[in-house]
C-alpha cells in the first residue's frame, strides 16, 4: 500500500488502535488524532480504521458527521476562524466576517480557490474580553478592526508565515 | 521608620472629565515646591478600582483613599497626610471590593503547571484531611451544610446528586467533569482549567471518594487547546505525586482520571448527551429519568458536575460548609464566577457573592458602560437565558430571582447591551445558535426552532404582521414544554424574554418598519445629507456595488435600488454625512 | 518524585512555601497569550538574564482582568506588589528599567496595587 495520503505521511492506524485498545468509547479520541495529523479525516483512513477496529464504516461516519469539529474535506493551508460568540457578535464580529468574505471571495465553511485560506465561523474562543476575536491556525488576534485585516492577513498571503 | 518603602501617591480621574494628567502635573508641582520629590513618588494609574468618584487619590503605605479630590485639596493632602501621616477626614473613602474570590483565588496567583505552587496554597489539604478523618457520608453532609448548588446552569444541589449516586450499589461508578463550555460569551471554566487545574482534579477525587467511584473523566471542548494541555500535565503530575492512581496519599482509596475531548457540539453540554459522547457515540440526549446518578455512563451511576462546582469543593471541605453558607444570600450560598462582557468598560472574569445586584456588577465592578452609552439590558445564561432590562438591574442575583425574570443563572455568561443593540436581532442571534446546534432528535426543538427563526426573520425584514408575534409565542411555549432536553426546553427563553420586556421594539419593527438600534439591515435606508457632505467622493470610491454616483461639482447620491446596505459608506465618511435610518 | 503520603504532604507544602524573594508573574492563559503575553514573557526573561537580575520570572493563569491583558505582576522587596496591564514590549522593558532596577513605579499601566494590611 502507498505510504502517503494527500501529501502527508500516513498515520499508523494499527498503532493508534493499539494505543486506545481496551478503552471504551475511544472512537472520538482516535478521530481527533487522525484529524490532528491530516487536518481532516480522509475517507480511505476511515475505511482502514473500520477494518482495524472492526466497526462498520457507517458507524464511523455517523460520528464524524454529527460533530462540527471533524472535517471530511482537506482544509486550506491556513484556517481563519472568526469568533461569533455573543461578545464578538455585539462588538462587530459579523463585520470582520463580511470583510474577509469580500477580500477573498469566499463564503464561510469554504476554502479559497487557491487553497490558501479556509474560512470558518466558530462559536466562542473564550477570549470575550478581547472581542472581536479571530484566529488564524491557532494564533488569536484580539480587538480586531476591519481595516486592520489586510495587515494581519498579508504575511499569510505573501507566504511569510 | 517602620514602613518598608517611601510614600507613593496613586491617582486617577475616575469621572468623565479625564483630567488625570493635568491633576498629576499639579500635584507633582506642589510636591516639588514642598521639596518632597525625593520622599514621595506620584504615579498615574490606569485603574484604581473605583468608578465615577471624581479624582481618586490613594496613598500607600497606610492605604488611605480619597475620592472627589479637587485642586484645592492638594495642599491639605500634602500638609496633613504626606507630611504628618494624618488623614484628611472629609475626603476619606472606604475602598471595598465587591468581588470575593473563592474559586478564582489562586487563578492568576499560582503557576498552573507546577503542582508545588498548588500544594503551597493548601492544595490537596482537603483531600488529606478527608482521607484521614471523614466518611463519605461526612463529606456529603458538609456539602449539604454549604448549600452548594451546581454552577453549570441547572443549580441542582450538589450534595443530592452525590447522595443519589452513593446510595446505588454498583461494581463501577463514574465522576465526570463537564468542561464542555459551549455558551457563547462564557469562559469561566476555561479560565479555571488554565489557571488552577489542580483544584478541579482535587474536587473530582473528593467526589469519587464520596460516591464510591474509582474512575473519572474530564470532558473538555476540543477548541480549548491550552486548557487541555494544562489538564493533561496536571493529571500526570498528580499521578507522579501519588494523588491519583492506586492508594492515594498512602490510603486505601484509589481513583484515576482520563481526558475526553468534545468535538464541537453544543448539545453535549447536556449531561445525557455528554455521556453518549464519552461513550464514543453521537451526542444525542436521552429522556430523564433515569438520571445519570442512577444510570449514567455505560449504565453505571455517574455524577456529572461542572468545572466551577468541582473547584469549589476542596475550599468547602477546607474551610467548612458553614463558612461557605455564610456567604451569599438566603436562597443561594457562596460565590459565583461570571464572565462579564459586551458593552461594559472592564470586560473580564469576576467572582461575586450571590445576592449582589446586576447594577453593582456592571457599574461598581465593570466600571460602567463603554463609550458613555446608556445601558439597555444584561443577558445572562447564554442561549438558554434571557435579557434583564435596565429597570430590573437592582434585582439580587440568585437562581430563583433570575428565573422569575425569565432568564436563568446559567453557567455565568453575563453580556451587557446598550442602545445600539436591537432586541429582535439579539433574539435572532441566540435562536440561530440553537437551531444550528439542535441535534435533530426531537421534533419540537428541530422544527419548532426553525419555525421560530422564520418568524423572527420576517419581523426583522419588516414582512411580519402583528399576529405573527402571537404565533411566535405559541411555538416558543410548545418547544419549552415538549422538547426532550434542556436545549430545546430553554432555546425559546431569549425570544420570550425580549418579547416580555421589549415588545414595543418588536412592534416598531412590524408596524413602523423601524429598527431603533439600526441593526436590522432590511429596515434601513442610506442617503447622503447634502449639507454635511464635503464632496470628497470617498463613499463613491468605497461602494462595493457602485450604488453611489455623482461628481465633486454636483455632489453625490445613493441609488436605493442598487444599495445593498452594507454600511461601507457610513463607516468611511469622515464628516457624518451619510444618514442611516 | 516519591509518591506523597498523608504525612509527607505537609512537608512538601512548607518546602514549596519557602521560596521567597523577588518575582514577576505573567498571565499566560489563552486571552493573555492572544494579547501578546508570550512575547512579554520572553523579553522579561531575556532582560533579567542579560542583566543578571535576582528575580524569578514565572507564568500564572488568568487574573480576570481580560480588558487589560497582557497582565504582569511584580514584587520587589521594599516596594508594593503591583499589577501592570496593557503591557507591550516597551512597557516590559520599562518594568525592568524603572521598576526593578530604578525602584520607581510606571505611569499609566498600573491596574492594581496590593498592600499588605498587616
Amino acid at each position: 500500500m502507498d505510504t502517503q495520503v494527500n501529501g502527508n505521511t500516513k498515520v499508523d492506524i494499527k498503532g493508534l488502535a493499539e494505543k486506545w485498545k481496551g478503552k471504551r468509547g475511544n472512537l472520538i479520541m482516535i478521530l481527533h488524532e487522525i484529524q490532528n495529523h491530516y487536518g481532516y479525516v480522509p475517507r480511505e483512513v476511515s475505511l482502514q480504521l473500520s477494518e482495524v477496529l472492526d466497526v462498520p464504516l457507517a458507524r464511523i461516519y455517523e460520528v464524524i458527521t454529527f460533530y462540527n469539529f471533524f472535517k471530511l474535506e482537506p482544509p486550506g493551508k491556513h484556517t481563519i476562524s472568526v469568533c461569533m460568540g455573543t461578545a464578538c457578535y455585539l462588538k462587530g464580529g459579523a463585520k470582520l466576517l463580511d470583510e474577509i468574505k469580500n477580500m477573498f471571495a469566499v463564503e464561510e465553511g469554504q476554502t479559497t480557490k487557491d487553497g490558501l485560506f479556509h474560512l470558518q465561523v466558530v462559536r466562542c474562543l473564550g477570549c470575550c474580553g478581547l472581542a472581536p476575536v479571530m484566529m488564524i491556525d491557532g494564533k488569536i488576534f484580539g480587538k480586531v478592526k476591519p481595516d486592520e485585516l489586510m495587515n494581519i492577513l498579508s504575511p499569510y498571503v505573501k507566504g511569510e508565515v | 521608620m517602620t514602613m518598608g518603602y517611601k510614600k507613593i501617591v496613586l491617582l486617577k480621574d475616575t469621572g468623565s472629565t479625564g483630567r488625570t494628567k493635568e491633576f498629576y502635573n499639579l500635584f507633582l508641582e506642589q510636591c516639588r515646591l514642598e521639596n518632597l520629590q525625593d520622599d514621595v513618588q506620584i504615579v498615574r494609574v490606569a485603574d484604581i478600582g473605583m468608578y465615577d468618584k471624581g479624582i481618586v487619590v490613594r496613598i500607600i503605605p497606610g492605604d488611605i483613599t480619597y475620592a472627589g479630590v479637587t485642586e484645592a485639596h492638594i495642599q491639605k493632602i500634602i500638609q496633613q497626610t504626606l507630611k504628618n501621616n494624618k488623614p484628611v477626614k472629609e475626603l476619606l473613602f472606604t475602598r471595598a471590593s465587591k468581588q470575593m474570590r473563592v474559586v478564582l483565588k489562586s487563578c492568576g496567583e499560582i503557576d498552573p503547571e507546577n503542582i508545588k505552587d498548588y500544594i503551597a496554597c493548601d492544595g490537596y489539604q482537603a483531600l488529606k484531611t478527608m482521607l484521614a478523618k471523614s466518611s463519605s457520608e461526612d463529606v456529603i453532609n458538609e456539602l449539604k451544610t454549604s448549600g452548594l448548588r451546581g454552577r453549570g446552569g441547572g443549580g441542582f444541589p450538589t450534595w443530592m446528586k452525590w447522595k443519589f449516586a452513593r446510595q446505588i450499589e454498583a461494581d463501577q461508578k463514574y465522576i465526570i467533569c463537564n468542561a464542555d463550555e459551549g455558551d457563547p460569551g462564557a469562559y469561566m471554566d476555561r479560565s479555571v482549567l488554565e489557571g488552577d487545574p489542580h483544584s478541579v482534579v482535587e474536587g473530582m477525587i473528593i467526589a469519587g471518594y464520596a460516591v464510591g467511584a474509582t474512575k473519572g473523566f474530564v470532558y473538555v471542548r476540543a477548541e480549548y487547546e491550552l486548557a487541555i494541555e494544562r489538564v493533561e500535565k496536571t493529571i500526570e503530575q498528580a499521578r507522579e505525586y501519588g494523588l491519583l492512581g492506586e492508594h492515594i496519599l498512602g490510603s486505601d482509596f484509589s481513583f484515576d482520571l482520563e481526558i475526553r475531548l468534545g468535538a464541537g457540539a453544543f448539545v453535549c453540554g447536556e449531561e445525557t448527551a455528554l455521556i453518549a459522547s464519552i461513550e464514543g457515540k453521537r451526542g444525542y440526549p436521552s429522556p430523564r429519568p433515569p438520571y445519570p446518578s442512577v444510570k449514567g455512563l455505560w449504565g453505571k451511576p455517574t455524577v456529572i458536575n461542572n468545572v466551577e462546582t468541582l473547584a469549589t469543593v476542596p475550599v468547602i471541605l477546607r474551610k467548612g460548609g458553614a463558612w461557605f453558607a455564610s456567604i451569599g444570600s438566603e436562597n443561594a450560598k457562596g460565590t459565583k464566577v461570571f464572565a462579564l462582557t459586551g458593552k461594559v468598560k472592564n470586560s473580564g472574569l469576576i467572582e461575586v457573592p450571590m445576592g449582589i445586584t446586576l447594577r453593582e456588577i456592571v457599574f461598581d465592578i465593570g466600571g460602567g458602560m463603554l463609550n458613555g452609552k446608556k445601558i439597555k439590558a444584561v443577558q445572562t445564561g447564554g442561549p438558554s437565558g434571557g435579557v434583564i432590562p435596565e429597570h430590573l438591574l437592582d434585582t439580587p442575583v440568585d437562581y430563583e430571582n433570575l428565573q422569575k425574570l425569565g432568564s436563568i443563572m446559567g453557567s455565568g455568561g453575563m453580556i451587557v447591551m446598550d442602545e445600539d443593540d436591537c432586541m429582535v436581532d439579539i433574539a435572532k442571534f441566540y435562536l440561530k445558535f440553537c437551531v444550528d446546534e439542535s441535534c435533530g432528535k426531537c421534533a419540537p426543538c428541530r422544527i419548532g426552532g426553525f419555525q421560530m427563526l422564520g418568524y423572527l426573520n420576517k419581523i426583522s425584514e419588516g414582512k411580519a404582521g402583528e399576529d405573527d408575534i402571537e404565533l411566535l409565542e405559541r411555538i416558543c411555549n410548545a418547544s419549552k414544554k415538549a422538547s426532550l432536553c434542556g436545549l430545546g426546553q430553554t432555546s425559546p427563553n431569549p425570544v420570550l424574554s425580549t418579547l416580555k420586556y421589549f415588545r414595543e421594539e418588536y412592534l416598531e419593527h412590524i408596524r413602523d418598519r423601524k429598527c431603533r438600534a439600526r441593526k436590522c439591515v432590511d429596515l434601513l435606508t442610506y442617503h447622503i445629507g447634502q449639507e454635511k457632505c464635503k464632496r470628497c467622493s470617498i463613499c463613491m470610491r468605497n461602494c462595493p456595488v457602485n450604488a453611489i454616483s455623482g461628481d465633486k461639482q454636483q455632489g453625490f447620491l445613493i441609488d436605493v435600488n442598487k444599495c445593498v446596505k452594507c454600511g461601507k459608506c457610513f463607516d468611511v465618511c469622515k464628516f457624518d454625512a451619510i444618514i442611516r435610518e | 518524585m516519591k509518591k506523597l503520603t498523608k504525612e509527607t504532604l505537609d512537608a512538601c507544602r512548607s518546602e514549596s512555601q519557602r521560596k521567597r524573594g523577588n518575582w514577576i508573574k505573567v498571565g499566560m492563559s489563552t486571552c493573555g497569550i492572544a494579547a501578546g503575553a508570550g512575547d512579554v514573557f520572553a523579553i522579561l526573561q531575556n532582560e533579567a538574564q542579560k542583566r543578571n537580575l535576582d528575580i524569578r520570572i514565572e507564568k500564572c493563569g488568568c487574573a480576570g482582568m481580560c480588558y487589560a491583558e497582557p497582565l504582569v505582576e511584580v514584587y520587589v522587596e521594599g516596594m508594593p506588589q503591583v499589577v501592570y496591564g496593557d503591557v507591550d514590549k516597551e512597557t516590559a522593558l520599562a518594568i525592568i528599567d524603572k521598576h526593578i532596577s530604578g525602584k520607581r513605579l510606571l505611569n499609566d499601566h498600573i491596574y492594581n496595587v496590593k498592600v499588605d494590611r498587616s
